[in-house]
């Protein structure tokens, strides 16, 4: 955990104190300081560093620690208090005070910068205490939801103090800084000293310190040891892009602030009033493999600029305007630092030609609808010592659906797409992300070991379930099965707290053939696993599957955080089961089901289908990331209570392009009977379908 | 963040510096004073370890005190683990004592306690001294209980952020102590530090670790010290055998009957979410907020200089104000603040 080691190093810098370093940073500091008193009006402070130097008897660290204290009164009259009004008392899993928090004069005319995270919990009212005492109430002008900051304003009576700027160029790692907060008491500020850790964090977005930084100096200054201000004290995360994101790693040890210089470059965009977002160009890498891939393109968007410049899966980037790019990381870093409406010049490679263009990075890519060819692939068994797959192997295919009209046939082994080989499943989904519904895939087959050229026109996803039964899904084991776990009604613990799950594993689970998890969220109160076995038993045995059954912490309903308890007990399950990753699936009625439908949302990564009964989305939609399909079934009665709710749910989704299944259950609310789970049961065992 | 995370990585960062020993520290001191090491030195042997009974939920059996007189008295934390006949404290030479309970002042969570020994090394109260924000100081306590042998207790180092009240905002901590307090800017409050000490960097006692407590102003753990000087009235009284628990002061007391916004002619908008803004909805004719001029849509702010961010905080704000006494409340009204002052008006008089 990066946490700990950061911490582990803090402590340890602090502890060993060597001499040298804190000599030549206080020598650097001090000659800094006399080099730039001429330039400087408040000299007062600068004075008592340097007599303090000049008395060379005195412990270094005493002459320390006055100009730190020095630094924090010369940024002070610049950092403001910030109190809110109203709002909403969680966001995410982050339970809100009610502040007070910080904020930092960046122009006379009462301009005010601070964090979007001390804003989030979107606050009736914004009150600004000024250093002087003096309050005023303050307009939110614009928020940056790239490198979360916001733009405040207030009506200033006379010249607010402005500080002085350290340029990014002058910042170096292991310089002393200082961070500061107004949180504790209005007329002092509170400060947190550490060193600039570095410069180039969070996709070159941010620098980073390891002083305490948290809520109760987000929005405040991180100055150096002369009180000039390097940055902007934020919440971030490398992976997420919420206002939130990061706070996990409050006072860790771990901590950024956005330059001071990129906002001040940036302050002629947000004062105009518009929000600031990252700019998307529809180029995807998986996460997985983000860190090690060059710099070739994997996939690209529909209907994103890219696409739209011609940019292809396979052109190898190699310059972004005219900056030399090799890996994944460096297009990644370049394109992070970027907004929504910049423009961006790409060069790549296509082979041996050049192509170059420009684009405009944008705030949303246009809804994305998945493209299908109608075929289920085979799946196993897994052979360790199996050379990579050359192809996938066609198990099933839709009657009347794309593959059927361009002849493909069982058995046939899927080789290649647009003359590009593709190995395997994960291979095949990537490569139709470029696609969509109507567009013309040329496809390379091969049947009885002769190769055929084929035209397949994609389709939309299918909206219902094969009506007949399926052939089966993997061929058997050759080898003898090595020594299996438990198998039968089990009991495992899995969350720190809470009631253990109850899991059901087949009789015919071989560790050989990967099997799919049904996650089910009983009715809160009494747990009756019998009854869902009876009801899952043979579906399980034949399709592979696993059926988990946790318990809600309540005895009414369950409460949507308790979604994380998915991903918490599938983990647990893989540890000790093979789990086919493209079949894990969460159910569930009325608020079991919102939970699953959360799970879905929030889990996309993990969780590859949600079974809703009588259940509606709680909050927003969120826009599906076509790279993260996660597939949806969603069964509604006519008089359920909730039928209107679940109604405008199925529209939302549809209107994003969720892939969508609706089952109507009739006129009253009922329990699902065995021939509703033989249906599910066969269209959990379709989510591989491509 | 979990408590068990949070205390995976404190514990993380106590034990490297446990794993610097003094003598890799250099010599960082002058002739003026005393380097580091020699400064811990001289401290650790006035630290002491004191195990009494666990607490709910598995909570710890062990905290952290100091010497503060020859003859044995101990200052500590008032906790659950003292409260047992059987109090252990062992001294940094590993010699272990049975701890007696001279006596505690809950409201500053302080307690004393006696072991029978002479010539011990301590501090003396009476010359402790102050810091300020921006001073290095260094924390000594049984964090973690991780002194586990005969072995001195952890060292921290760090810095004062600042000092402020616990009291400076009301339901913020859950603690029976309201007065100052050092915030330090270093991981120190954790489970057996209660009652460590905080000295400077010379070796001279400034404060006494306090709990650990969450700051419910913004949901983070915060690391503090009490004075020694506001802890040193109570303790020279428990030592001296005339200590008598202190009456509440009168401003922290709620009055028996305090205003409500009805009394003052308030009428806020209906109160549906946990935090609905305080707007007006109307003033009630004649009522001391109608004769101010306050009006609809106006937004209340502050009671007094303080904030009310919600319908339920301006409501409990105001219950804290004696009924009979003048309040000056500050509305937004658009972008402009405005104070008056309001007198409420008992009930069916003019």
């Amino acid at each position: 955990m990066g946490i700990v080691w950061r911490f582990a190093s803090k402590l340890a810098f602090v502890g060993m104190h060597v001499e040298q370093h804190e000599s030549r940073r206080l020598w650097e500091s001090v000659t800094g300081s006399i080099a730039a008193a001429a330039l400087l009006v408040s000299v007062a402070i600068l004075n008592s560093v340097a007599c303090a130097a000049a008395d060379a008897g005195d412990a270094l660290e005493v002459r320390e620690q006055q100009a730190f204290r020095a630094a924090a009164q010369r940024v002070a009259p610049s950092v403001v208090r910030i109190e809110t009004v109203g709002g909403m008392e969680r966001v995410g899993d982050w339970l809100f005070g009610m502040g007070p928090t910080t904020g930092l004069v960046l122009g006379a005319d009462g301009t005010i910068v601070s964090s979007a995270f001390n804003f989030v919990h979107r606050p009736a009212s914004i009150l600004v205490r000024l250093a002087d005492g003096t309050r005023k109430a303050a307009r939110l002008i614009a928020t940056d939801y790239n490198r979360m900051i916001v733009l405040l304003k207030i009506d200033a009576d006379r010249p607010l103090p402005v500080p002085e700027i350290v340029p990014l160029a002058d910042m170096r790692v292991g310089q002393w800084t200082i961070a500061i907060g107004r949180a504790f008491e209005a007329d002092q500020p509170n400060l947190a000293v550490g060193v600039l850790s570095a410069t180039q964090r969070i996709w070159g977005k941010a620098i980073q310190t390891d002083a305490a930084v948290s809520p109760n100096n987000y929005g405040g200054p991180l100055v150096d040891v002369q009180g000039r201000v390097l940055g902007v004290l934020v919440p971030l995360s490398p992976t997420e892009t919420n206002p939130i994101a990061g706070v996990e790693w409050y006072d860790s040890g771990i901590g950024f602030a956005v330059p001071a210089e990129t906002i001040l470059e940036l302050l002629p965009r947000l004062q105009r009033g518009s929000d600031l977002y990252p700019g998307l160009t529809g180029i995807h890498w998986p996460l997985e493999s983000l860190f090690t891939a060059d710099s070739t393109i994997p996939a690209v968007r529909p209907r994103s600029p890219a696409h739209r410049a011609g940019f292809r899966a396979g052109d190898r980037i190699t310059a972004i305007d005219g900056k030399k790019v090799e890996t994944a990381v460096q297009v990644k870093q370049e394109i992070a630092r970027r907004y929504a409406g910049d423009p961006i010049r790409i060069a790549a490679l296509r082979g041996t030609e050049r192509i170059e263009r420009e684009l405009e990075l944008v705030q949303r890519i246009e809804s994305y609808e998945h493209p299908f060819m109608g075929i289920l692939p085979m799946r196993g068994p897994r052979q360790a010592d199996k050379p990579a797959a050359s192809g996938v192997k066609v198990r099933f295919v839709y009657p009347d659906g794309p593959a059927a009209k361009a002849g493909i046939q069982p058995g046939d082994i899927l080789v290649s797409a647009g003359g590009k080989p593709l190995g395997d499943l994960a291979a095949w989904r990537l490569r139709l992300l470029e696609y969509e519904p109507g567009d013309v895939l040329p496809l390379e087959i091969e049947r009885k070991g002769e190769k055929r050229q084929l035209a397949l026109t994609l389709g939309p996803l299918p909206d219902v379930v094969p009506s007949a039964p399926l052939p089966p899904g993997s061929e058997p084991s050759t080898r003898q099965p090595a020594a299996r776990p438990q198998v039968g009604l089990l009991r495992i613990d899995y969350a720190e707290q809470g009631e253990p799950a109850w899991v059901f594993v087949p009789e015919t689970y071989d560790p050989d053939q990967p099997c799919g998890v049904v996650v089910w969220l009983p009715p809160p109160g009494e747990v009756k696993p019998e009854t869902m076995v009876t009801l899952w038993k043979e579906s399980c045995e034949r399709d592979r599957l696993i059926l988990a059954i946790p318990r809600s912490a309540g005895p009414v309903r369950w409460q949507t955080r308790e979604a994380r308890l998915i991903p918490a007990l599938v983990t647990k399950i893989a540890e000790q089961y093979a789990v086919d990753a493209n079949r894990i699936v969460v159910c569930g009625s009325q608020s079991g089901g919102t939970v699953a439908i959360a799970a879905g949302f929030r889990y996309a990564q993990l969780v590859r289908g949600v079974v809703a009964v009588d259940a509606f989305a709680e909050g927003s939609i969120p826009e599906p990331n076509p790279a993260r399909r996660v597939d949806f079934y969603l069964a509604v009665a006519a008089r359920s209570r909730s039928a209107n709710l679940v109604r405008q749910t199925i529209a939302q989704m549809r209107k994003w392009h969720y892939s969508l299944i609706v089952q109507d259950l009739g006129a009253d609310p009922r329990e699902l009977n065995a021939e509703d789970v033989a249906v599910l049961a066969r269209w959990i065992d379709t989510l591989d379908r491509i | 963040m979990s408590v068990w995370r949070r205390r995976v990585w404190r514990i993380a960062g106590l034990v490297t510096l446990l794993c610097v020993s003094p003598g890799e520290a250099g010599n960082v001191g002058t002739a003026r004073g005393p380097s580091l090491p020699e400064t811990i030195a001289a401290v650790q042997p006035k630290m002491v370890k004191i195990y009494g009974v666990g607490g709910p939920q598995g909570m710890e059996d062990y905290q952290s005190g100091f010497l503060i007189s020859a003859e044995g008295h101990v200052l500590t934390a008032w906790s659950y683990v003292l409260d047992t006949d059987a109090i252990d404290v062992r001294l940094a030479d590993g010699r272990k004592l049975a701890g007696k309970l001279l006596g505690a002042d809950p409201r500053l969570e302080v307690a004393v306690l006696k072991v029978e020994a002479a010539d011990l090394p301590h501090f003396d109260l009476a010359r402790a001294v102050e810091v300020e924000a921006g001073e290095r100081v260094l924390a000594l306590s049984n964090a973690f209980g991780v002194a586990v042998g005969n072995e001195p207790v952890t060292v921290q180092q760090g810095t004062v952020s600042l000092k402020t009240r616990l009291d400076a905002r009301r339901g913020a901590f859950e603690s029976p102590y309201r007065g100052p307090v050092y915030i330090l800017d270093m991981a120190t409050n954790n489970p057996g530090a209660a009652g460590g000490a905080l000295v400077t960097r010379r070796g001279e006692l400034v404060a006494m670790l306090g709990k650990e407590l969450r700051n419910a102003l913004n949901n983070t753990w915060l690391n503090y010290a009490i004075p020694i000087g506001e802890l040193r009235p109570s303790v020279e009284q428990i030592r001296a055998g005339k200590f008598v628990l202190r009456r509440e002061e009168a401003s922290s007391k709620k009055p028996t009957r305090g205003l409500t916004p009805e009394l003052l002619g308030l009428v806020l908008v209906p109160d549906v979410v946990e935090r609905t803004p305080p707007f007006l909805e109307a003033t009630v004719p004649e009522s001391a907020a109608a004769v101010a001029g306050l009006r609809p849509d106006d937004l209340i702010v502050f009671v007094n200089e303080r904030l009310v961010p919600s319908c339920k905080a301006l409501k409990t704000e105001l219950e804290w104000i004696p009924a009979v006494d003048p309040v000056t409340v500050t509305v937004l009204r658009g972008q402009e603040l405005v104070s008056v002052v309001l007198e409420a008006r008992p009930p069916g008089g003019r």
